[in-house]
C-alpha cells in the first residue's frame, strides 16, 4: 500500500477544522509510536504497558481535555459542531488500541452532557472536573439501560429496563439496583454515570462517584475482548448523593446515546482501518495456488474490495452522523429523537461493517486471522465486544423499534 | 420442544452404537468439561486444567483406542459401516462441551484413518503403533501435518495442484524414508503428539499422484523439532506450532500405503475432515441453544421475556431453524462418508464428492460464525461475557470456518464442480 488511510478512505475534510487535524496527527503519532511501532511488544505484555500508553495519551497529551470548557482546564471544543473534528480523533485513537478509545469514549460521552452547549453545567462541572480531570488516570463506566430480569416490573427507556431506581430524600437522590452490568471498565470505574428511572419511570443520568457509601463491586469479568477494561456486575445499595449529581432535563439519555454511539464508532472504524493496513500487507505477500499474488486473484480481490468497502461505508455514515449532531437545532437538538434515531440506526450500522469488514477479511488471512502474532483477532474481538454491548439487549430489536417509532409513529412497540 | 437432543436426527440412519456413545460423552461433557471450559483460555500453554479432561475422555473412557481393530485391542470402530456417523457424533457430543477438546481428540485419529478404515487397513502399521494407544495410561496424540509456509493449505487442493506446491519431500535411501521440510499448524503440534502422518513428496515439483505420499514419523526420532505454541483467539486445548523435519529417518514401511494409494487415502481424508468439523460446529450451536434458551426465557425487553417479543422471536426463531437444518446437512454428510464406496455413484476420494461435502461444511461454517455473533447480540451486553459460554464458541467457530483451505477454496471447488470451470 503507498498512500496514507485518509488519502484512501475519503471523508468530508471540510467539516473538521484544523484544529482537529492538528490534534488527530497528535494522536496518529501517538499510535505510531507509542503502540503499532511496537506492537509485538504491546500484544505480549498488553495489560502492563495498556496503562503507560495510555497515561501518555491522556496526561501527557491531555486527550481527555477535549470536552472540557477552556475555564475550566480544557480545550474548548465543548459545543456539538466539533463533532466531526471529536470522530477524527478517536478513529486515530481506535486505531492503536480500541480498548484506550473505548474508555476515553465513555468518558467523553458522560461529560459531555454537562460540558457541551448549550447545557453547560457550570456548578456539576465545578465539582466533577477537578476529581476526574486530575493529574492521575480516572475511570468512567455507564450503567445503561438493558435486559430486565423476569418477574420484575422496571422503568423503561425505549423499551430497554432502567434497573436502577432513584429517590428523591431530602438533600438529594437514593439510588437502588441490584446485579448491574455496567458499560465499560466497572471494576475500575472512578466513577458511575448511571441511567436511573424516578417515581414517574422518567428516565435520567445520575453520576455515582464509586467510592460512595452503598456502591458494591463484583469480581472481575473475563470478556471476549477490550481486556484491560475490566468489568463486574455492580449494587447500588441505597447510594446517596447530592441533589446536583442529576441531570434530568429532557433528552438527556438520547443525547447521551448519539454521543456513545459516534465515538465508539470512530473508535472501531480505527480498528478497522488498521485491519486494513495488515490485510493490504498479507495480501500482496502472499500466493495462491501456488503462484498468484492473492490481491491478483478475482476472488480474492473481490473480498478485499469488500473489506474496502465496509470500512468506506462505516467511515462515511460516521461523519454523516457527526454532521447531523454538529448543527442538530433543526432536529430539537443533539437529544432530539431525531438525532437519537438517526444516530442509532447509523451506529449500529457502523460496528455492523467494521465486524464485517473483519470477519470477511480473516476469511483470506486463514490461520493468520486468528493467530495472535498478526494482531487481527485482537480488534476482531474488541470491535466485537464494543457491537455486542451497543445492541444493550435482544440483538438490534430496540435499535429496529427506535427506527420504527421515529418513521412509523408506532406506540406500543 | 423439550431438549437439544430434539433437533433433527435421522434415527433410521444412526448407528446402534450411537445412542450410547452419546450418553457417555454427554455426561463427561456436563461433569468434565463444562464446568472447568471457562479456565480453558488461561490454560492454553500448560493445560494443567485442560488435561485432565483428555484423561478421561481418551484413556478412563479410553475413547482414544476406538478406531484401532479388535484383534489389537480397540474397539473395530475402523470396520464398521457407521464409521462417519460415529465420528461424527464424537465430534458433536466433544464439540458441544468444547470444541478445541473435539479437534485434538479427532485429529488423533484422523491420519491414523488412512491405515485403519476399510477397505484401506494395513495391518502392519497398525500392529505397530495399537500398542501405544491401546495400552498407554496417558492420553496420546497424533497430528495430520499438512499447512506448508509457502501456500497455506494449498496442499489440501489435491484435485487442482496434485501436490505440487508441496516442500515437504522425501527420499527412499536403502529401506528407509529420510524426511526433510517445514510445516505450520497442525493441531496436537508444540510437543503434543507421539506420531505426526506427514503428507510430503517423493519427487519436488511433481503433479503425479504416484509422487504423493503420507509417512508416519514417530516426534521422538533425531531430526523432528517442534516450536513453541501459537497464542490464538481461541480453541486452547488445540496447541499448534511450527514443525521441522532434518534428515528424519524412518523404515520405508512406515509410508501409509504406496504410490498412488497414499494420495487416495489422503483424498479420502479430508471428508473426514469436513464431517468433523460439521460435528464441532453442530455440537457447538446445540451448547449455544441452551444457553440461549435460558437467557431468552429469563430476561426481559419491555418487561415481556425476550422470548415472547415477536421480534426477539424472529432472531431466536431463526438461530434454532439454522441449527435444525445445519444438522440434518451434518448428518447427509456423514451418510456419504459412510457410503464411502458409492456416495453419489461416486467413491469418497473422487473430487466431486469432495467437493459436496466441503459444500456442506462451507455453509455450515457460515451459519455457525452467523449465528453465534446474532446470539451474542441478543446476550447483549452480556454477550461478550465469558460466563455465558456463547463468546468462547464464537471465537472458536471462526477458527474452525478458516482452517482446512478456508472459505475460497470451498468456493473454487463448488465452482469448478457444478459450473465446469476449467481454468481456476
Amino acid at each position: 500500500m503507498n498512500k496514507y488511510l485518509d488519502d484512501l478512505f475519503l471523508y468530508p475534510k471540510a467539516w473538521v477544522d484544523d484544529d482537529a487535524l492538528g490534534f488527530a496527527a497528535t494522536a496518529r503519532a501517538w499510535a505510531e509510536k507509542e503502540i503499532l511501532a511496537n506492537r509485538l511488544e504491546y500484544q505480549q505484555g498488553y495489560d502492563t504497558l495498556f496503562i503507560e500508553k495510555r497515561k501518555k495519551l491522556i496526561l501527557d497529551i491531555g486527550f481527555e481535555r477535549l470536552v472540557l470548557p477552556e475555564e475550566h482546564g480544557g480545550y474548548g471544543w465543548n459545543k456539538p459542531s466539533s463533532a466531526p473534528g471529536i470522530l477524527t480523533v478517536f478513529t486515530e485513537i481506535g486505531r492503536g488500541d480500541e480498548a484506550i478509545a473505548f474508555m476515553a469514549a465513555l468518558k467523553y460521552a458522560v461529560f459531555a452532557i454537562m460540558t457541551m452547549k448549550p447545557n453547560i453545567d457550570t456548578a456539576l462541572l465545578g465539582e466533577l472536573a477537578p476529581l476526574y480531570f486530575a493529574d492521575a488516570l480516572k475511570n468512567v463506566a455507564l450503567i445503561l439501560p438493558g435486559p430486565g430480569l423476569d418477574g420484575e416490573n422496571t422503568a423503561l427507556f425505549a423499551g430497554r429496563s432502567v434497573p436502577v431506581a432513584l429517590k428523591a430524600s431530602q438533600d438529594g437522590y437514593t439510588l437502588s439496583g441490584k446485579g448491574l452490568r455496567p458499560l465499560g471498565p466497572g471494576f475500575n470505574a472512578d466513577l458511575f454515570g448511571v441511567v436511573c428511572g424516578d417515581k414517574d419511570g422518567h428516565a435520567c443520568l445520575a453520576f455515582v462517584p464509586a467510592d460512595a457509601k452503598g456502591v458494591k463491586k463484583g469480581a472481575p469479568l473475563k470478556m471476549t475482548g477490550l481486556n484491560a477494561c475490566r468489568n463486574t456486575d455492580i449494587t447500588f445499595d441505597k447510594v446517596k448523593i447530592p441533589k446536583g449529581y442529576l441531570i434530568n432535563r429532557e433528552g438527556v439519555i438520547t443525547e447521551l446515546y448519539a454521543w456513545l454511539n459516534l465515538l465508539l464508532g470512530g473508535t472501531s472504524i480505527g480498528g478497522a482501518m488498521n485491519f486494513f493496513e495488515i490485510l493490504t500487507n498479507w495480501a500482496e505477500n502472499r500466493t495462491i495456488k501456488g503462484k498468484d499474488i492473492m490481491k491478483e486473484n478475482p476472488l480474492c480481490a473481490s473480498v478485499l474490495a469488500t473489506v474496502a468497502e465496509e470500512i468506506a461505508h462505516a467511515r462515511l455514515m460516521a461523519y454523516s452522523m457527526a454532521h447531523i449532531m454538529a448543527q442538530p437545532e433543526a432536529w430539537g437538538g443533539v437529544g432530539g429523537t431525531g438525532v437519537f434515531t438517526f444516530a442509532q440506526m447509523l451506529g449500529s450500522r457502523i460496528q455492523q461493517a467494521c465486524l464485517n469488514a473483519l470477519n470477511k477479511g480473516m476469511e483470506l488471512m486463514g490461520s493468520a486471522g486468528y493467530a495472535k502474532e498478526w494482531h487481527v483477532e485482537k480488534h476482531w474481538r474488541d470491535i466485537k465486544t464494543i457491537q455486542s454491548w451497543l445492541c444493550g439487549v435482544g440483538a438490534d430489536v430496540p435499535v429496529k423499534m427506535d427506527i420504527a417509532r421515529y418513521f412509523y409513529d408506532c406506540k406500543e412497540v | 420442544m423439550k431438549h437439544f437432543d430434539e433437533f433433527s436426527l435421522p434415527l433410521e440412519q444412526v448407528s446402534p452404537m450411537e445412542k450410547h456413545i452419546r450418553k457417555v460423552l454427554r455426561t463427561w461433557a456436563d461433569n468434565d468439561c463444562i464446568p472447568f471450559r471457562r479456565q480453558y483460555d488461561e490454560d492454553w500453554k500448560d493445560h494443567k486444567i485442560i488435561e485432565p479432561a483428555f484423561q478421561k475422555l481418551m484413556v478412563d473412557l479410553g475413547f482414544q483406542k476406538a478406531m484401532f481393530p479388535q484383534e489389537l485391542g480397540g474397539w473395530g470402530i475402523g470396520h464398521s459401516d457407521y464409521v462417519f456417523r460415529i465420528a461424527y457424533a464424537l465430534s458433536e457430543e466433544v464439540g458441544r462441551a468444547d470444541t478445541a477438546i473435539a479437534v485434538a481428540f479427532l485429529v488423533t485419529i484422523w491420519p491414523l484413518t488412512t491405515i485403519l478404515v476399510e477397505p484401506h487397513v494395513n495391518w502392519r502399521l497398525a500392529r505397530e503403533f495399537a500398542p501405544w494407544y491401546v495400552n498407554a495410561k496417558h492420553p496420546v496424540f497424533s497430528a495430520l501435518t499438512m499447512t506448508e509456509p509457502q501456500g497455506g493449505a494449498d496442499i489440501e487442493n489435491m484435485g487442482l495442484l496434485g501436490g505440487k506446491t508441496l516442500r515437504t519431500t522425501a527420499r527412499l535411501d536403502g529401506d528407509e524414508w529420510v524426511v526433510n521440510g517445514h510445516k505450520l499448524w497442525p493441531t496436537n503440534s508444540a510437543g503434543v503428539s507421539k506420531l505426526f502422518g506427514v503428507p510430503c513428496t517423493t519427487k519436488p515439483g511433481s503433479h503425479d499422484k504416484n509422487d504423493f505420499a503420507i509417512i508416519f514419523i514417530p516426534t521422538d526420532l533425531p531430526g523432528v523439532s517442534e516450536g513453541n505454541p501459537y497464542e490464538k483467539a481461541g480453541m486452547a486445548a488445540d496447541k499448534n506450532s511450527d514443525i521441522w523435519f532434518d534428515n528424519v529417518r524412518v523404515p520405508a514401511w512406515y509410508r501409509a500405503h504406496g504410490p498412488g494409494l497414499d494420495a487416495q487415502t489422503f483424498a479420502e481424508i479430508i471428508p473426514w475432515g469436513q464431517v468433523a468439523s460439521i460435528g464441532f460446529m453442530t455440537g457447538a450451536m446445540l451448547n449455544l441453544y441452551e444457553r440461549l434458551y435460558e437467557f431468552v426465557s429469563t430476561r426481559t425487553y419491555r418487561n415481556r421475556l425476550l422470548k415472547e417479543n415477536d421480534a426477539v422471536a424472529g432472531v431466536i426463531g431463526r438461530i434454532a431453524g439454522d441449527i435444525d437444518i445445519c444438522r440434518i446437512l451434518g448428518y447427509e454428510a456423514a451418510c456419504i462418508g459412510d457410503r464411502r464406496n458409492k456416495a453419489y455413484g461416486k467413491p469418497i476420494h473422487d473430487e466431486e464428492v469432495i467437493g459436496k461435502i466441503r459444500n456442506i461444511k462451507d455453509f455450515v461454517s457460515d451459519k455457525t460464525v452467523e449465528n453465534f455473533g446474532r446470539a451474542m447480540d441478543v446476550l447483549g451486553a452480556y454477550g461478550a461475557d465469558r460466563e455465558w459460554d456463547i463468546e468462547k464458541h464464537w471465537r472458536d467457530v471462526k477458527i474452525i470456518q478458516l482452517w482446512m483451505g478456508g472459505k475460497q477454496l470451498c468456493q473454487m471447488e463448488a465452482a469448478r464442480y457444478f459450473f465446469n470451470c476449467t481454468s481456476i
